[in-house]
């Protein structure tokens, strides 16, 4: 197998966008060509992540239509679908493709243009990845699905409301710091939980969950730029490596799950890329976590192996995932306030970390960021990949 | 009117609701049709505000519900009185329209009423 590195990177601003999908997979599809050095001559092949475009905008054959507006043809093209997980399949279809020797360089872009429906078709059209008889028929939603999660583990494990809160005020902290975030604005304890205007401000959604323990609903896309690591040496900015990469499946409906607290995916996903890595979560200074919800952010950093089973939530509270901390978690703002087109996500997460890894990262910059790891959770974790990325 | 059941693995006796064609535990593809016993134990539950389509109330009550075989099940719930480990009775009710389509499914209500 090759070695793979990433050498261009590139996004649009998350958030409420007047441009449709296409241009907006344009728009960060050149941004990463562009820092990666390369013209149209020099794309082997293309993969679009995208969850829902078929639903969402009445647009399918998304990757047919790209390349044709790139003049990137005739390029091998495929659209990747696996949920909010996309962004990551692609990555990966994109990082088999480049290791087995098949193509030199491939452009990975994801994208989802979500704020073309309303709020409630939104949810409904995530909600259609649950399972139809044991879980959608009875308005099951992936906010109520975190929601029976977050009650089951916070009763297990002493969480408790303001811990919920904390991932949300550092991750909108840390998106305060981020252009491309769909809300650059911090919140507080005060304004979000303890005042009495928080029952305004930030109303239940899926009890105990409230709005700021879920990520918005957005548009955007992000890109990368996969090379063989060989043919990496001419790139403008020194190459960031994919060391290690990992996926697992689970049981569809969360109820049939042997222990449905037990995120078997993310720990098999995670596991995989560390030891593919030959590093271990110690080694990780910067991570991206796909905290969807509040809740994930803890349970994953859990899984992944960062702390112990339970303890996810001592680690927030004692500063370790703040951006200075020991192991800062979602600088860019997470899905929680970076946004969560869910094609672009995983697109978006390994973006975040090439920043940080190059050091490119501005006001949101971890120091000493050597080995960076990423987490996107597909379904109610039932389709999970994980990225170790290494600098040279 | 029809009666939520169980599918139980005639190889390793676990049980599953809906079917499935293979057993999650052994693989085998044998199943034993049986009744869902009437009562069983909540084990979490939501109270969700922000609902679909095709739902008229302001909030929906859903919760998971094990059994005593081990099976579990999640349904919507009749009221947002209750709390984890109560007892609860499942009905099988209307519990949705999906495009002018009648949808039933299961519904519990607390045991004790
Ligand atoms: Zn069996």
């Amino acid at each position: 197998m090759r070695d793979v590195a990433i050498i261009g990177c590139g996004m649009t601003k998350f958030g409420r966008r007047e441009e449709d999908l296409l241009e907006l997979l344009m728009e960060a599809s050149l941004a990463a060509m562009k820092d990666a050095g390369l013209d149209h001559r020099s794309v082997d092949a293309v993969y679009v992540a995208n969850m829902g475009a078929g639903i969402l905008n009445y647009q399918t054959g998304v990757a047919s239509a790209l390349v044709d507006r790139l003049n990137l043809l005739p390029a091998p093209a495929d659209t990747v679908e696996n949920g909010p997980a996309s962004g990551a399949s692609a990555i990966k279809n994109a990082f088999l493709a480049i290791a087995s020797g098949l193509y030199d360089s491939v452009l990975v872009v994801g994208g989802e243009k979500m704020r073309a429906v309303t709020g409630w078709e939104a949810t409904d059209f995530v909600a259609s990845m649950t399972h139809r008889q044991g879980e959608y028929i009875y308005g099951v939603t992936l906010p109520s699905l975190a929601g029976m999660f977050a009650r089951l583990h916070m009763a297990k494990y002493g969480v408790k409301q303001e811990h919920l809160a904390m991932v949300a005020v550092k991750n909108h902290e840390n998106g305060a710091k981020n252009p491309y975030a769909h809300i650059q604005q911090a919140v507080t304890m005060e304004g979000i939980l303890l005042r009495p205007e928080a029952v305004v401000n930030n109303p239940p959604i899926a009890e105990p969950l409230r709005m700021y323990d879920c990520c918005p609903v957005s548009d955007g896309a992000a890109a990368v730029v996969l090379c063989a690591a060989e043919k990496a040496k001419d790139a403008p900015h020194p190459a960031v490596h994919i060391a290690g990469f990992g996926q697992a499946t689970d049981i569809h409906a969360v109820y049939q799950r042997d222990d449905p607290l037990d995120l078997k995916a993310v720990r098999g996903a995670a596991k995989a890329a560390f030891e593919m890595a030959r590093l271990c979560p110690q080694d990780i200074q910067v991570a991206e976590l796909h905290d969807a919800f509040t809740i994930l952010e803890i349970v994953e950093s859990e899984q992944a192996g960062f702390f112990p089973v339970g303890q996810g939530h001592r680690a927030l509270e004692e500063g370790a995932t703040r951006l200075d901390g020991k192991l800062p978690i979602n600088p860019s703002g997470g899905l929680k306030a970076r946004g969560h087109p869910v094609g672009a996500t995983g697109v978006a997460q390994v973006t975040e970390l090439v920043w940080q890894l190059r050091g490119q990262a501005g006001e949101r910059q971890v120091s000493q960021a050597v080995n960076g790891f990423c987490c996107n959770f597909g379904g109610f974790g039932n389709n999970v990949l994980a990225f170790v990325l290494s600098r040279e | 009117m029809e009666v939520p059941k169980g599918y139980q693995c005639k190889a390793c006796g676990r049980v599953f609701h809906p079917k499935r064609r293979f057993c999650l535990g052994c693989g085998g593809d044998q199943f034993k049709e049986l009744a869902l016993e009437k009562e069983g134990t909540l084990l979490t539950f939501t109270k969700l505000h922000a609902l679909t389509m095709d739902f008229t109330t302001r909030t929906l009550m859903l919760g998971i519900v094990e059994y005593p075989r081990g099976v579990r099940a999640l349904g919507q719930l009749s009221t947002d009185k209750v709390e984890m480990g109560m007892k609860m009775r499942h009905r099988w009710e209307k519990v949705r329209e999906i495009n002018g389509q009648e949808i039933y499914g299961l519904k519990f209500y607390p045991a004790s009423k």
